[in-house]
């Protein structure tokens, strides 16, 4: 018994050190210079969703935000280190200090922008619901009883969440996109969200359902995301931002990786 | 710039923990009793005289203790639908924790089996004792009790592992926990809640397994 209480007494001691260390710094703003004299700049990436980021097969991320992260260290001159992060860890992954910058599908809401700054868009998306062809979907309310799936924490976990008791949704949650599209494949769940353009690819490995998106849920764009406070490496990514739209560098990522030219995008 | 702890938060999601901490509560304990019933059959098949049995037990305990728990809930949850089995996220979790602890306990369980004495056994056959009647009442309970502390670590373990379980959607502790801080960025006071309250489960397991030990087997401690 007098053991149990010791041990007890030491997890205590263990967690209020844990407290106590954490309370100190969390990683703090950041500058252009910080980076450059480090001699890399460590990018946070998805690499579990078509289009804007997979693993390919030489084990380094590949797709539009992999791209662009890359013209990233291009223009800094300092390789890119890469870092996976999933909709749901990559604000911690940012204010923690372990990334310099969030690419990774991260569609601005004011919500977000309370914890980490945005850069201005460099991508054009839309929250969907994604379905097989002979599923009826037309507005929320026919997504009464259907299993819908959705990578936690992004945006169609944000607009589901607050009606789906109410409209009667059975609304699952994966940690990232690939066991989301996973779930819709393998009739675990009866549509995904996702974006628009991923139905694609579900047809190319999954052919014959024929996937289409079945309901927009709202229009969003991606921007880069970096923590509050770090004004001088965003005014640097908004030069950035702009150059590459004016030079061609971004439609030509668009036209690889969406099969479309690059929309005109809005600035802020 | 300073981190300030902002506990509040945690305590207007105390409900929502809750229930995800009882949901991670309801997987373990039934986990870990037909995990047991899994480990003792595992046991009983694996020292029988059938070579057949035997090696469709080592086949299972090989392939289960050599994969990782995550790529199994995969193979259940994604892989079985095309085979027709379709689980719901909470069922193919726990069928996951169940053939996952079964191997661990089937060894465990076996090396209790074997380290009964073998006079034991033979003073049953003499007795005109049936094979499972000397399994049953001379071999299983002094192998159990041997091998109770490695059962209950091993129990322990699935417990924390189930917390791995939210990868397909079932809304355990961990996942309850991901999607809160997901909304509300404050991941550190969140998962430091979570860790005590993993803690508290654990150390709830353990203080009931030492009563279990006590109640059960105390009476052989007095022979041994």
């Amino acid at each position: 018994m007098r053991s149990a209480i010791g041990r007890l007494l030491s997890l205590t001691v263990l967690f209020v050190g844990i407290a106590i260390a954490g309370s100190v710094d969390r990683a703090s703003a950041q500058t252009v210079d910080d980076i450059l004299k480090r001699g890399k700049v460590v990018i946070g990436v998805n690499t579990t969703t078509p289009i804007f980021g997979l693993m390919g097969k030489d084990g380094q991320p590949e797709g539009y935000d992999p791209d662009v992260a890359r013209l990233v260290g291009k223009y800094m001159g300092v390789p890119v280190e890469f870092v996976s992060v999933t909709g749901a860890n990559r604000i911690p992954y940012l204010l923690s200090g372990q990334v310099d910058m969030v690419i990774a599908l991260f569609g601005i809401t004011p919500e977000r922008a309370l914890q980490v700054s945005f850069s201005i868009p460099y991508a054009v998306e839309a929250a969907t619901l994604v379905g097989p062809a002979s599923r009826q979907v037309k507005t929320v309310d026919d997504l009464k009883g259907l299993r819908v799936g959705v990578p936690r924490g992004a945006m169609q976990d944000l607009i589901l969440t607050p009606i789906a008791q109410e409209k009667g949704i059975n609304l699952m949650r994966f940690d990232d996109e690939a066991s989301d599209l996973q779930a819709l494949i393998s009739g675990q769940t009866d549509l995904a969200g996702t974006g628009l353009l991923v139905n694609r690819t579900l047809n190319r490995n999954d052919p014959g359902k024929d996937y289409q998106v079945k309901l927009v849920l709202r229009e969003l764009h991606f921007g880069i995301g970096v923590r509050r406070g770090s004004a001088d490496l965003l005014q640097w990514l908004n030069t950035f931002i702009y150059t590459i739209k004016n030079d061609g560098e971004l439609d030509a990522i668009s036209r690889k990786w969406r099969e479309l030219p690059l929309e005109n995008l809005p600035v802020f | 710039m300073s981190y300030v702890f902002q506990f509040g938060t945690v305590w207007r999601e105390l409900d929502h923990l809750l229930l995800g901490a009882w949901l991670t509560l309801k997987l373990s304990a039934l986990a870990m009793v037909l995990g047991l019933a899994v480990g003792i059959a595992g046991a009983r098949a694996k020292v029988s005289s059938s070579r057949l049995l035997r090696g469709a037990v080592q086949v299972y305990i090989e392939a289960i203790r050599n994969t990782p728990f995550l790529v199994q809930l995969f193979f259940i949850y994604f892989g079985l639908p095309s085979l027709g089995l379709r689980l719901t996220p909470d069922q193919a979790a726990l069928l996951a924790m169940v053939v996952n602890l079964g191997a661990y306990a089937t060894e465990i369980v076996r090396a209790g089996i074997e380290a009964v004495p073998k006079g034991q056994v033979e003073a049953g056959r003499s007795l005109g004792l049936k094979p499972w009647q000397i399994f049953r009442f001379i071999v299983l309970m002094p192998a159990l009790r041997t091998v109770f502390p490695a059962l209950g670590s091993q129990f322990i373990l699935v417990m924390l592992a189930s917390s791995v379980v939210s990868v397909i959607s079932a809304e355990e502790l961990t996942a309850v926990t991901d999607t809160i801080v997901a909304r509300n960025f404050r991941s550190f006071e969140f998962y430091f809640v979570i860790t005590g309250i993993y803690l508290a489960m654990s150390l709830a397991f353990q203080a009931l397994f030492a009563g279990i030990d006590r109640a059960l087997f105390a009476h052989w401690a007095d022979r041994a």
